[in-house]
């Protein structure tokens, strides 16, 4: 499991690559946490997850604990490039809910940049 | 004669091992016609049983995790067991949501279980164990 971060303004991109289950979950959770401790202005969550070719229910557990906190902060969720499967997965345990899916991490920078959110 | 297959394995109670034993399943279950959404879901349902096992079975302690995979003709059974603590309420424990660890876990487990395949029973016994048996058939597809 391999995963990058990028801040843009007040969004907090989010690239991952690999699996991401009961193992890999606690390390992504823990660099998550760091973040949203040191930047206490982010509001954006973008996840970028066009290489992610697995996550269960560990996983989606470590991003709903990041989702409660943006919640709080007034901010958004967004999963872009979410293949098929990982959609599915997502539509299931009720992320479309909470989150909006997207094609691209520029559209959804054009949204929040543009204060369009 | 029926068509059969099967493939039995341990591996020790550790988080690494989830992903050895989902990949492995699906590596067995492909020897049936499944869609790759298909192999993907066992997958998810391999690995949240897995998951359970070490998570709850063995409180991430150390234990044994057994699994069987079989298939007859068109329809394949997958058995996770584990030696653990075993479940007190195990209707309680499928409920969509329920988690004894809600600060982290989503209690979605048992959901994607049921989702995924067409038919999961659990036994469990406290202080003895859980097992847990997931079957799914290869839907019919239309020729050509």
């Amino acid at each position: 499991m391999q995963y990058d971060f990028e801040t843009v303004g007040q969004a907090l991109i989010a690239k991952l690559r690999g699996e991401l289950d009961l193992h890999t979950s606690p390390q992504f959770k823990e660099q998550l946490a760091k973040i949203f401790t040191t930047r206490p202005q982010m509001k954006y969550l973008i996840m970028d997850v066009q290489h992610l070719q697995f996550i269960d229910s560990s996983g989606l557990g470590v991003i709903l604990g990041r989702y409660r906190e943006l919640e709080e902060r007034g901010g958004r969720l967004f999963f872009v490039q979410a293949n098929p499967h990982i959609k599915r997965v997502l539509q299931m345990s009720g992320f479309q809910k909470i989150s909006e899916f997207a094609a691209s991490t520029a559209d959804v920078l054009k949204r929040v940049e543009g204060g369009h959110l | 004669m029926a068509d059969t297959n099967w493939v039995k394995f341990e591996i020790p109670s550790d988080t690494r091992n989830v992903a050895f034993a989902r990949t492995a399943v699906a590596l067995f279950a492909s020897q049936l016609d499944w869609t790759l959404d298909e192999l993907e879901d066992i997958k998810v349902a391999v690995s949240e049983a897995v998951s359970n096992s070490v998570i709850h079975g063995y409180q991430l302690g150390e234990g044994i995790v057994r699994l069987e995979a079989s298939y007859q003709d068109h329809k394949l059974t997958i058995v996770v067991e584990d030696y653990g603590q075993g479940i007190a309420d195990i209707e309680q424990a499928q409920e969509t949501g329920y988690t004894t660890i809600p600060e982290e876990r989503m209690g979605l487990g048992f959901t994607f279980m049921h989702e995924y395949m067409d038919e999961v029973l659990v036994f469990s016994q406290v202080q003895k164990g859980t097992k847990v048996t997931m079957i799914k058939e290869v839907p019919r597809r239309p020729e050509g």
